[in-house]
Formats: structure tokens, C-alpha cells, sequence
């Protein structure tokens, strides 16, 4: 027994490594000046600076492309939400036997990876609306579509326990308006479910680049890849802050979930 | 529904369209493009993809599930599957272009690794290891494959009883005659599962690779990239939609697998 722990405990020491080491080979890279060349023990302290992040969160570049993105993330989350709250409400509420289509309709975007889907949207616009895709916002309706295996399942699960019907019946018979069961018993059951789909959708955003970039889009991956050549330093810096910011956002949204006794995550095992 | 139009309009017609495209011939041909695509290079990409997914998805399948039975061994240690849980969440929804430069960074020409390793006598480019090659790409898939395989296989690995252990235990039967006669038959339907549902992750992956490689990879989804622009010279944009369409043929039956063997697992739980 005890050696099994020994052995159970190297692995997991080895995959701790492998997970840790590529982010500190990053943050180095982002934040000392010294080339991995002239590394050595003399070198180990020198010039670290986060300058090369200070230039390039302040340049237009970039802060095009975080407007772009925090725009697109905002208008996704909101869109998600107009759409999937209603209908999620609706499969537990009105209609439960409605629940496994909209079941099935939600894990579609998993089989139809975002390469091909961007294929097919830039040859059906083609035909019906090029004026559509010229707009930088035409990324949030495909944006929807693509976190919607993690939106619906967040909402779903956080109804999950809950009989929201009786609920929902109780307060009627009680005499509750509409607006008013809405607001006191549907929305604070829907709380969790709501914050961690606005997380999921925004995270899945901050980080989307295939259909940002084949649509020509100027979002914070293709900022990345744009200034990859041209400022290494800055743009490695602004990768890692983004890892950390939708990290935060993930850990965040598990704190919330396993409050509730849930532990929920982006995809849906 | 409102909800069931916005899907037809922004997921089901884009498929449609892809398929639609992809069963119409190519300049000066007759054959629908998706059968042009089963020949030749373009089979030769698609293959390409198939072959990094079945691998990465192999290890990290077999790596992401000692991590699960090993944390579910460890599990005295107050607090280490709560970090661990918590990093697997965050690394299995990593991805895209910051991941690729983490290995960059990491095991580039200039990479720190590949600096330490050259300081002790290990040359990686000798070794024909180069991060935006087959072997690259599959080191930095399996950043978010065996994170991604740990939280499938923990409910599974906690679902094993300790009956069962100590019953085997007390039959006689060593730890080893337990894992292959009982612990791994159990735990069958989810390992195949994980497996299927790590293969679609890693077929349909683009950014990092793309990233890696500044778009010269192999690869059946960088490569559609390239039909896509090349289109107007080529004539052969239909050798995009039809790569899309296989694209999309795999995915449907990886899919499948893992839904169909995920019911079974969670029906054996009960």
C-alpha cells in the first residue's frame, strides 16, 4: 500500500510539472530581457521588467483588439441569455418533455468543429448576405452557437434539483403575478446557472481565433498572432494574461458551482 | 421555438451548406469533391489528423487516468484533489494561440527546456524534435487532453467499490490480478469513452496548431484554411467545404461512440 502511494504520488508530481513548467518558460520569456542564450546562473536575476507588457497593453493595436473582444463577450453573453434563459425556463416549467431535444439541439456545436462551421457560414453568407459578415459583429450570433453545449448545460444543471415547476405553481396559487414569480422564484433559482454561462460564453470568447480569424476579424487572438513577429515579448506577455484571466474566470465559476454542490466545467463530460 | 431557428439559422445552415458544396464537383471534374477529397494529399491530410488524434488521445487517455486513479489513492490528502480538479478544469479549456506559445517559450529553437536539456547533453533539434512537427504538436495537445481525461475518468475511478477491492483482496488475488480482472473491465466503457471524446477534441482543434506552425501544418483543419483562400486562383474551394464535410463525418461518429458508451458507464454506476 504504501508503495502504491509512492507511485501514485510521482505520477501526479510529473503531471503537476508538465502542467507548471510551459507557464513559467512563459512568464520568463514575457518578462525578463535576457535571450535564452546568454541564460545562465550570472543572468538568472537580471532584467526582469514588465515593461515589454506595459507597451503592449498601451498601444492601438492592442486596445482595438481588447474593445473588440470585451464587446463581442458582452453582446455573446447577453444574446445567450435572451435565448437560452426563456427556453430553459420553458423546458422545466411548461414542457419537460421538450427538455431532451433542446438537449440534443445544444450538443449539436460539438460535432461540427468551428474550421467547418466557419467554412460553411462564409459560403452561406456568400449567397445571402456579405453586407452580414462585414460587420465585426456578425461573430456573436456563431459565438452563441459555439459555447452553447457549456451555456445550456450550466443553466440546465442548476435547475437540475430544483422543481422549479411546483415552485412556480406554488407562487401562482399563492397569487403572484407573472413579473413577480419571475422575479422572486424563477430568476435566484436561476442565479448560479446565469453567472456561470455569462463566464463560460465570455471565456469561450476572450479565447475563440478560427472563425475570428478567417472572417478577418481583429479580436485578442488575432492580436496575438498579429504582433507575434513583430513584438514577441509583448505579445507572449499579453497570451499569458490572457491564460490568467480566463483561468481566474474558471476558477471563479467552480468556487460558485461547488457552493452549491455542483463542480461543473467548460465541457460537458 | 425562437431557440430552435436561431440553431437552424447560425449551426444547421452552414452544415448544410458545407455538405451541399462539398457534393458538387471541382473545376474540370466530375466526381463529387468529397470523394475527391478521399484521394490522394487530401487523403493524406485527413489521415495526418487522424493519426494525431487517435495518439494524443491514447496518452492522454492513459496518462489523465493514472492521474485519476492516483488522486483517488491519495485521497487523505485533504486538498489535493480540490487543486487538482480545479487545474484540470482551467488546462482541459485551454487552448488556441497563448497555449501555443507556452511551448514555444517552453520548447522552441530559443526555448528554456530546450536550453536546459541542451546544457546536459540532450540536443532536441538532433533528435528531429521540433515543436511545430508531429511530435511537437502532440506534446502540446496533451496540455489540455490529460486534464481533460482526469475529470472524465474521476467519477468513474471513485465509482469503483471498495467491496469489490477488499473482496478481491480476500479471495486471494493480488493488486494486479484485481486491476486486470475487475478494475479495468469496470472501468472499460468510460476509458473507451474518454478516448472517443479526446479524439473529437483533438481532431477539431485548430488555433494551437496554427499557431505552432504558422499555418503550414498538415493538419486536415489548417489545411482547409488554405482551399478557402486559395479559391479564387485554384478553382478548388469545394476541396475545403469537402474536407469540412469529412471533418464533420468523423466528429458525428466520435460523438456517438463516447455518447452511447457515457450512458452505459453512468447506467453501471447506479
Amino acid at each position: 500500500m504504501i508503495r502504491r502511494n509512492l507511485w501514485s504520488k510521482l505520477i501526479l508530481l510529473v503531471v503537476a510539472a508538465f502542467y507548471v513548467l510551459p507557464m513559467i518558460a512563459m512568464a520568463r520569456f514575457s518578462f525578463q530581457r535576457v535571450p535564452v542564450i546568454k541564460l545562465g546562473w550570472s543572468t538568472l536575476g537580471k532584467n526582469w521588467t514588465a515593461e515589454s507588457l506595459m507597451t503592449a497593453i498601451t498601444s492601438d493595436r492592442f486596445l482595438e483588439a481588447a474593445w473588440l473582444s470585451v464587446r463581442l463577450g458582452v453582446l455573446s453573453v447577453v444574446l445567450g441569455l435572451v435565448i437560452l434563459v426563456p427556453t430553459t425556463v420553458y423546458v422545466h416549467v411548461a414542457k419537460r418533455n421538450a427538455r431532451p431535444y433542446v438537449e440534443f439541439l445544444s450538443m449539436l456545436p460539438y460535432v461540427v468543429p468551428p474550421i467547418a462551421l466557419v467554412v460553411g457560414i462564409s459560403g452561406a453568407m456568400k449567397v445571402a448576405g456579405t453586407w452580414f459578415l462585414a460587420s465585426p459583429f456578425s461573430l456573436v450570433p456563431f459565438y452563441v452557437v459555439i459555447s452553447l453545449p457549456f451555456t445550456f448545460r450550466a443553466l440546465d444543471v442548476s435547475l437540475g434539483a430544483t422543481d422549479l415547476k411546483t415552485l412556480v405553481e406554488a407562487s401562482r396559487s399563492l397569487g403572484a403575478n407573472w413579473t413577480r414569480t419571475t422575479r422572486s422564484v424563477i430568476l435566484p433559482n436561476l442565479k448560479v446557472g446565469i453567472i456561470n454561462a455569462s463566464f463560460l460564453c465570455f471565456a469561450t470568447v476572450l479565447g475563440e481565433y478560427t472563425i475570428a480569424s478567417l472572417l478577418l476579424k481583429f479580436t485578442l487572438p488575432a492580436y496575438l498572432a498579429e504582433s507575434q513577429g513583430s513584438n514577441p515579448q509583448g505579445s507572449f506577455s499579453v497570451g499569458l494574461l490572457l491564460l490568467v484571466v480566463s483561468s481566474l474566470l474558471f476558477g471563479f465559476m467552480n468556487r460558485l458551482s461547488k457552493r452549491k454542490g455542483q463542480v461543473l466545467t467548460g465541457l460537458a463530460l | 421555438m425562437p431557440f430552435t431557428l436561431f440553431v437552424a439559422l447560425f449551426l444547421l445552415w452552414p452544415t448544410f451548406w458545407v455538405f451541399r458544396s462539398a457534393l458538387q464537383p471541382v473545376e474540370g471534374s466530375n466526381k463529387p469533391a468529397m470523394l475527391e477529397a478521399i484521394s490522394g494529399q487530401y487523403l493524406s491530410a485527413i489521415l495526418y489528423s487522424v493519426r494525431l488524434s487517435a495518439l494524443t488521445a491514447g496518452l492522454g487517455a492513459v496518462i489523465g487516468t493514472l492521474v485519476a486513479v492516483s488522486t483517488v489513492s491519495l485521497n487523505q490528502l485533504k486538498g489535493l484533489r480540490n487543486v487538482l480538479v480545479g487545474y484540470s478544469a482551467v488546462a482541459a479549456n485551454l487552448g488556441g494561440i497563448p497555449l501555443a506559445f507556452a511551448f514555444v517559450a517552453s520548447l522552441g529553437m530559443q526555448g528554456l527546456y530546450t536550453k536546459l536539456l541542451s546544457e546536459i547533453g540532450i540536443n532536441l533539434s538532433d533528435l528531429g524534435f521540433k515543436i511545430s512537427d508531429f511530435s511537437g504538436i502532440v506534446i502540446v495537445y496533451l496540455y489540455f487532453q490529460i486534464p481533460l481525461m482526469t475529470l472524465v475518468m474521476l467519477p468513474a475511478v471513485d465509482g469503483l467499490k471498495a467491496t469489490h477491492k477488499e473482496a478481491a483482496a480476500s479471495a486471494g488475488a493480488t493488486p494486479r490480478q484485481y486491476w486486470q480482472r475487475i478494475g479495468i473491465p469496470l472501468l472499460s466503457p468510460s476509458l473507451l469513452g474518454g478516448f472517443l471524446l479526446l479524439f473529437a477534441n483533438a481532431f477539431s482543434a485548430y488555433a494551437t496548431a496554427f499557431a505552432l506552425s504558422a499555418g503550414s501544418s498538415n493538419l486536415v483543419s489548417v489545411q482547409i484554411r488554405f482551399y478557402l483562400q486559395g479559391n479564387t486562383i485554384t478553382g478548388k474551394s469545394n476541396l475545403g467545404y469537402a474536407l469540412a464535410a469529412w471533418m464533420i463525418i468523423v466528429m458525428v461518429l466520435a460523438m456517438t461512440g463516447y455518447l452511447g458508451l457515457r450512458r452505459r458507464s453512468e447506467s453501471w454506476r447506479r
